[in-house]
């Protein structure tokens, strides 16, 4: 057998995007091996090119006719193209924020770099892993990377202690993950493919085994780990105000995506048998990570733990698009990452030139701001403004999509719990951006006073202008010309047949359970019409 | 039962309970060098559990990579973090162990009666016994492919961070202005890092 | 019968792993606290691989995944371990609080 002939009866050209990342990686490792210092400069470009190269490519895989790849292990359908594009757009914006931050701190940029890139590749994995032992391989790389850039500044005792915390919580985590993983190996009687396991289980049993609830549970766990939903957040805060700024900007966006492309997949192939349940599990983290996330918010000191805090609060909102299920429900997480890709990515931008300028994350250091240097300033509050939900900025429309698709289908409490708690965000997103405009001179802190924003010549000063700037243009001009972006979303749900095919499942719920009033003769429908769509697979 | 059946339970009690108790011992014994020691027995008879499952290979792997490179790797460590350390008591301690350890029981019991209650079904189908190696390979070389290649990137990676992580700095502010000639450049720092450890 | 008894060692194995994994003051001993439960992993795929799937042995692939990547992971942990203890010289869990938890 001939190459192509494997190439082909493997579907290798799906995984196309990841090659170029892989290839991507071997230049940067190898290139720094041989050129030594004089090349490192150039390493960062090369990483980016690589990464949107990667993206343009994905976008030539939108709509593929046999997505399924490497015999069942990789699924690169449309849900998986979004959200993989999501994962390299976000690296891609976060390389060049880097670069200036390396330097300063003195450690090794094509190592720094190559590991970054692993992690987005983990993570595009992840988003279409349909099998198993892909699942838990992508799922490694994407945290062993991880783990590697929070310790990266290993000079730095919070740094060490950041990358010791999430090392050790969350190997645990994908241990209790894994055990959940092997006991769905049993129940399905020894499949490892997801929609396998579910036609297995739903065959072997007439309703769902104890042992699957269970499974269920573990499953979460490692889950709710990855995309930080309370009460499996307490890594999140220490993990980003420890770890160098750039990682914890890609860890907020990248990896957060990557765990919701999981947790979409993994739970709507593998459970469709306990739909309820989780749905139920996922509606009190939801509820949890939107109060607790938002309020604890308000007493933060520190920037970077004000926007971890914030970006626990996100991910609530996020899971009610999951949690509803429906057609709305799906394009609006993909929509609102997109957006929440460029506001985060550009708020911790301003709090990266920040800190480079001053050496500081405290909030308080930010008072007077606005005097110095109005520019980041303005990019500071627009894109925290976009993150609270103010209109016209992106993240606005982002919000009100998902709340809409929320009540729609009835979700009453989660969407009234979103708007409460997006109203207390917007509290003290205002909170910082009123330190940095109205102070009067002689309120200003004393690391303003020393402030001087004369040094764009410095190396890597100007990719994290252009980064910036990229950003914030995005955040406050997607929301009014966010048309493209919500029929990409849209058609990305529509094209995708493992979503549609819940949606359905899940439209009929809705239509037989109004106000989520649960009857015994509803339930058996639904329990019809799910079987009978598990076994026609 | 007869005797092959016999031979074979018998070999699960005492590899079973080899594995649970130096697993015990493991998280038990204050003494971290004991517990290294001990980690190790757990992987050999969970080795020892592997070989009754009709698992020849991955029992040698188990072995290899356990015994031969985790637990070294956990015995390095023990030996670089070479300090004895008296940690301070913490109040009330026990209490949290005996919440953690009737958290753990009912961990266990939940799984147990999970286990024991559900109706597994055991399959007919021929084993493959000593062709295992071959099945083996062929899943790393087909369905199995994907995960197989991007394992070596991670070991790469892993490899690279690992390596940038321990590698000391070489820190020209604190090494003695007059060196030997065969003395590495590290070499002053650690002697004033015995140095320390001496005195205390 | 069979199958059970091994399930239960595993699921013992994975208990006794938390409970290292909960209490342990030492950041060496909670890393052997999770290879712990990642052996209790490997039991159970290895023994659903033998009485469920025998013929296909997914299984013994899977086990020999986790055993690869709990390689890696146990290298960075203590990476990791070794860059902290030589800038905090301890290696006491209750130590490490210069971010709040």
């Amino acid at each position: 057998m001939d190459s192509a002939n494997i190439a082909a009866q493997l579907n290798a050209g799906i995984i196309l995007p990841e090659g170029i990342v892989i290839v991507t990686i071997m230049t940067i490792i190898i290139t720094d091996l041989i050129g030594g210092r004089a090349v490192t400069k150039w390493l960062p470009y090369v990483a980016i090119a690589g990464l949107l190269l990667a993206v343009v490519d994905l976008w030539g895989q939108w709509a593929a006719t046999d997505p399924i790849a490497f015999l069942g292990a990789f699924n690169g359908d449309d849900l998986s193209v979004v959200f993989r594009g999501i994962i390299a757009l976000s690296a891609a914006v976060t390389v060049p924020m880097c670069i200036r931050y390396i330097e300063r701190s003195g450690t090794a940029l094509a190592e720094f770099l190559a590991i970054l890139l692993t992690a987005t590749l983990g993570g595009m994995f992840l988003s279409g892993a349909d099998e198993l032992v892909t699942v838990f391989v992508s799922l490694e790389t994407l945290s062993i990377s991880s783990y590697l850039l929070t310790g990266y500044m290993k000079r730095d005792p919070r740094s060490n202690e950041a990358a010791l915390k999430y090392l050790l919580i969350g190997a645990a985590s994908a241990a209790i993950f894994l055990y959940g993983m092997s006991l769905l190996y049993g129940l399905s009687g020894g499949e490892t493919n997801l929609s396998l396991i579910a036609s297995r289980i739903a065959e072997d049993n007439a309703e769902a085994p104890i042992g699957l609830i269970i499974a269920l549970v573990f499953v979460i766990a490692g889950i709710a780990f990855k995309v930080a939903a309370v009460p499996f957040h307490q890594w999140t805060p220490d993990v980003y105000e420890g770890s160098p700024t750039p990682v914890v900007a890609f860890l907020s966006v990248g990896s957060k995506a990557a765990g919701f492309a999981l947790a979409i997949r993994l739970l709507l192939t593998a459970f469709p048998m306990v739909s309820e349940q989780w749905r139920f599990v996922f509606t009190a983290l939801a509820i949890l990570s939107m109060v607790l996330g938002n309020v604890v918010a308000l007493a933060q000191t520190s920037m970077k733990r004000l926007l971890a805090y914030s970006s626990i609060g996100q991910a609530g909102f996020l899971m009610i698009g999951f949690i509803i299920g429906t057609d709305a429900g799906y394009s609006s997480i993909v929509f609102y990452l997109f957006i929440y890709l460029f506001m985060n990515l550009g708020a911790f931008t301003c709090v990266i030139l920040f800190s480079l300028r001053t050496g500081t994350d405290q909030i308080s250091a930010y008072s007077g701001l606005y005097q110095k240097d109005p520019l980041l300033t303005l990019s500071l509050s627009l894109c925290l403004l976009s993150l609270g939900g103010i209109p016209p900025l992106a993240g606005f429309f982002g919000k009100i999509y998902i709340f809409w698709a929320g009540w729609q289908s009835g979700a009453y409490t989660l969407v009234l719990v979103g708007l409460i708690t997006s109203v207390i965000s917007i509290y003290y997103y205002i909170r910082v951006v009123k330190m940095m405009v109205v102070k009067e001179p002689q309120e200003m802190s004393d690391e303003v006073k020393a402030y001087s924003d004369n040094d764009w010549a410095l190396v890597g000063m100007r990719p994290l202008q252009v980064s910036l700037i990229l950003a914030v243009t995005v955040t406050a001009l997607a929301g009014v010309g966010a048309n493209p972006l919500l029929q990409l979303a849209n058609s990305a749900v529509a094209q995708t047949p493992l979503l549609q095919r819940s949606v359905l499942i899940r439209n009929a719920e809705i239509a037989v359970q109004p106000g989520h009033e649960s009857t015994p003769m509803a339930n058996d429908a639904v329990a019809d019409v799910a079987v009978s769509s598990v076994t026609i697979d | 039962m007869n005797l092959a059946e016999g031979v074979q339970f018998v070999s699960l009690v005492i590899l079973g309970g080899l594995m649970i108790f130096s697993a015990l011992g493991v998280v038990l014994l204050s003494n971290i060098v004991y517990s290294a020691f001990l980690l190790a027995l757990t992987f050999i008879s969970v080795s020892g559990l592997y070989i009754l499952l009709n698992a020849g290979f991955v029992a040698a792997a188990q072995v290899l990579v356990y015994v031969g490179a985790v637990n070294v790797l956990i015995l390095f460590g023990i030996m670089l973090v070479n300090k004895v350390e008296v940690f301070s008591e913490v109040k009330n301690a026990w209490v949290g162990k005996a919440a953690t350890g009737a958290v753990c029981a009912g961990l266990f019991g939940l799984i147990g009666t999970m286990v024991t209650s559900h109706p597994w079904a055991i399959s007919t189908a021929p084993a493959a016994g000593d062709k295992a190696i071959e099945v083996i390979g062929q899943h790393f070389f087909s369905d199995f492919l994907l995960p197989f290649e991007l394992a070596s990137i991670l070991l790469l990676v892993a490899l690279v961070g690992a390596i940038v992580l321990a590698r000391r700095e070489f820190l020209p502010d604190l090494v003695a202005p007059q060196q030997e000639a065969l003395t590495l450049p590290e070499r002053p720092r650690e002697l004033v890092a015995a140095g320390v450890r001496d005195e205390d | 019968m069979q199958l059970e008894y091994f399930l239960l060692l595993a699921a013992a194995l994975f208990s006794i792993g938390v409970y290292g994994l909960v209490t342990s003051r030492n950041v060496i001993r909670v890393l052997m606290s999770i290879e712990l439960m990642l052996n209790a992993v490997n039991i159970n795929l290895m023994a659903f691989s033998n009485y469920l799937d025998p013929g296909a042995i997914k299984g013994q692939v899977f086990a020999v995944f986790v055993i690869t990547i709990a390689a890696a992971e146990a290298a960075v942990g203590l990476a990791i371990v070794l860059s902290i203890y030589r800038n905090r010289d301890t290696v006491d869990m209750e130590q490490f609080n210069l971010l709040k938890w």
